[in-house]
């Protein structure tokens, strides 16, 4: 099924690069190329044959050291698409270089092919660091608008200060369950040598 | 001063005519704090004297990082995070999760296990729109039907802690099986919580379906079509309210679903047009139903047997991805889980339906009034911990 979409979006969209990947566990996917993401969504949802009329949902991932044998810093993003007519389901896979904080990746908006895009596109910006080029409303939306950095990129660290609030403060912080072990037999330890210490003391003075 | 300008004489312009009063948007933000959004969700509504305008939905003030949290935690340590997104349906949040899980990993799960994730997702199933009905009839200004519904649901709470050992927040469906078995009187109890709760099915729907005030207030209201659910990417209820025939126990089963008999009600406009709140309203009602139907149907075919299927104890996910949808109570639940072949998940994405149907109600609410609009986010039952995750 997957190489029949890679070959029908071949042939609409020139240029699409599309091609089947097929997964040996879980669910194989569609990986096209990222300047003409508008163009095979529209061909997809258009095709007679898929009718792919719902967008679920578009889940971002961040490969820092790429993806298989390529090396590139991409970033995935995914698009679920479905069909409720036909019943079909379809993972569509962009790749874009990584790029940095002043350098943000961009990919193409499909809002104007389903509106669903909107907010989830918003989700994969604010999350991911991902600009879409042409959406109507451009922010963040499960982070404060004035937030710094991308949650889900691996590298991510959070800002220090926020609005004049330290973020993660040490008290706050969790120790590790191994630093905590080692830092309860070091207490005991040097209790014990204390006691020892103290015994000896006695003893001494006797 | 111009003295015709005030004397109202002049060409029936005054200092009170229609050129000088203000004829502004007013701008109302909805909540964070407010009963009717049922959590922290902030509305901007710019309002023309009592109809809104424009609204402009902001969420994200009950994000707890869940998608981040996932990638610390190994496969098993998550399933406690996924309880907190949808906290009144948190079965579901369970069931998909395991469910991704054990189609990577190929794990058989055991009857007696499938019969009873079935049967307690359909009982969570009516417990979460027990709490829709008594809740919408609340922001509708009636108080009474809550406390039924309330009375009702503390049932299942009550037999759920008993299985599970919390009464919301489960953890009670694992990966490769369920934790705790269930005895014979647990099951005789449900069947007599099922041959009470269709009498009570009918009685909410006298007291609240058929009342005329509530008639008024949700018929005709919100009306969404199927282009526009399709359009948003609408699941559950909410598209079947539109009359769109679309079940995912029916048409891609999991589990058991594929051996039961039950049937899928969509919305007919029967007090209005196809796709307003009543027609949401009355197919959860009738979803109880089916689910009561699903329930006895499991209780007859339960069998004897092991609760949990092999699963490796050092559990890792071979190299992949897998997108996984199951149907929750209040739409589709779909988890996006990348492996790297790791004992940790690489990316878990959860796809919310609340998060898809808040972001219509932008669309869904210009020229409604203040008080309909309440109605309207009532009727797609959103729950804020699974919008903003």
């Amino acid at each position: 099924m997957h190489k029949e979409i890679a070959d029908y979006l071949n042939g609409v969209v020139s240029g699409a690069n599309a091609k089947a990947l097929e997964a040996e566990a879980g669910d194989s996917s569609v990986l096209v190329a990222s300047e003409h993401i508008l163009k095979v969504c529209q061909a997809l949802k258009d095709s007679e044959d898929h009718q792919y009329n719902v967008l679920q949902t578009i889940s971002g991932v961040d490969y820092p050291e790429g993806v298989g044998e390529d090396k590139t810093p991409v970033i995935e993003v995914n698009y679920m698409i479905a069909s409720f007519i036909k019943n079909t389901e379809i993972i569509l896979k962009v790749r874009v270089p990584r790029g940095d904080d002043e350098n943000l990746p961009k990919v193409e908006s499909v809002c104007s092919v389903w509106k669903s895009a909107d907010w989830q596109e918003r989700e994969c910006y604010d999350l991911l660091g991902v600009e879409f080029v042409n959406h109507p409303d451009h922010r963040r939306i499960l982070n404060p608008y004035d937030w710094k950095g991308h949650p889900l990129r691996k590298d991510y660290k959070a800002q220090e200060v926020y609005q004049g609030m330290t973020v993660y403060p040490e008290d706050k912080q969790n120790i590790p369950e191994q630093d905590f072990v080692v830092e309860q037999n070091r207490l005991n330890d040097e209790a014990k040598a204390a006691a020892k210490k103290a015994r000896e003391e006695a003893k001494k003075d006797n | 001063m111009d003295s015709t300008e005030n004397s109202g004489n002049g060409n029936g312009q005054n200092k009170y005519g229609g050129e000088k009063l203000k004829s502004e948007l007013l701008t109302v933000n909805m909540g964070p704090q407010h009963p009717a959004t049922h959590g922290v969700l902030r509305v901007e509504i710019k309002t023309d004297s009592e109809v809104v305008a424009e609204a402009i939905p902001h969420i994200g003030y009950l994000h707890r990082c869940f998608e981040k949290h996932c990638e610390n935690i190994d496969y098993r340590g998550n399933l406690p995070f996924c309880d907190r997104m949808d906290y009144l349906a948190a079965m579901h949040m369970e069931l998909g999760y395991c469910l991704a899980v054990e189609k990577m990993i190929g794990t058989e799960i055991p009857r007696r296990a499938e019969y009873i994730r079935v049967m307690i997702s359909e009982l969570q199933r009516i417990a979460s729109h027990l709490l829709f009905t008594g809740v919408y009839a609340i922001d509708l200004g009636a108080f009474t039907p809550f406390l039924y519904c309330f009375d009702q649901r503390e049932k299942i709470l009550r037999l759920f802690e008993e299985i599970s050992g919390a009464r919301l927040l489960y953890n009670y469906i694992w990966i490769g099986g369920v934790w705790n078995d269930i005895t014979d009187s647990q099951l005789s109890r449900i069947k007599e919580f099922c041959e009470g709760i269709l009498v009570e099915l009918d009685k909410y729907m006298d007291l609240v379906g058929q009342n005329k005030i509530f008639v008024e207030r949700t018929a005709n209201i919100g009306v969404m079509t199927p282009e526009m659910c399709y359009n948003y990417g609408a699941t559950g209820p909410v598209l079947r309210g539109s009359g769109v025939d679309w079940d995912l126990r029916k048409k891609r089963p999991y589990s058991i679903y594929e051996e039961l008999d039950f049937d899928v009600p969509v919305g007919e406009g029967l007090k209005g047009t196809v796709g307003d709140c009543w027609d949401r309203f009355a197919v959860r009602q009738q979803e109880m139903r089916e689910s009561v139907k699903i329930i006895k149907q499991c209780l007859d075919g339960i069998e004897e047997g092991p609760i949990m299927g092999k699963v490796p104890k050092v559990l890792k996910l071979p190299k992949g991805e897998i997108y996984m949808r199951t149907e929750c109570a209040r739409g589709e639940l779909g988890y996006h889980i990348v492996s790297d072949g790791g004992k940790v998940p690489y990316r878990v994405k959860a796809k919310s339906s609340c998060f898809t149907h808040t972001s219509m109600l932008g669309e869904a609410a210009p020229g409604l009034l203040i008080a309909d609009f309440v109605a309207v986010i009532g009727s797609i039952d959103i729950v804020l911990g699974e919008v903003d995750r």
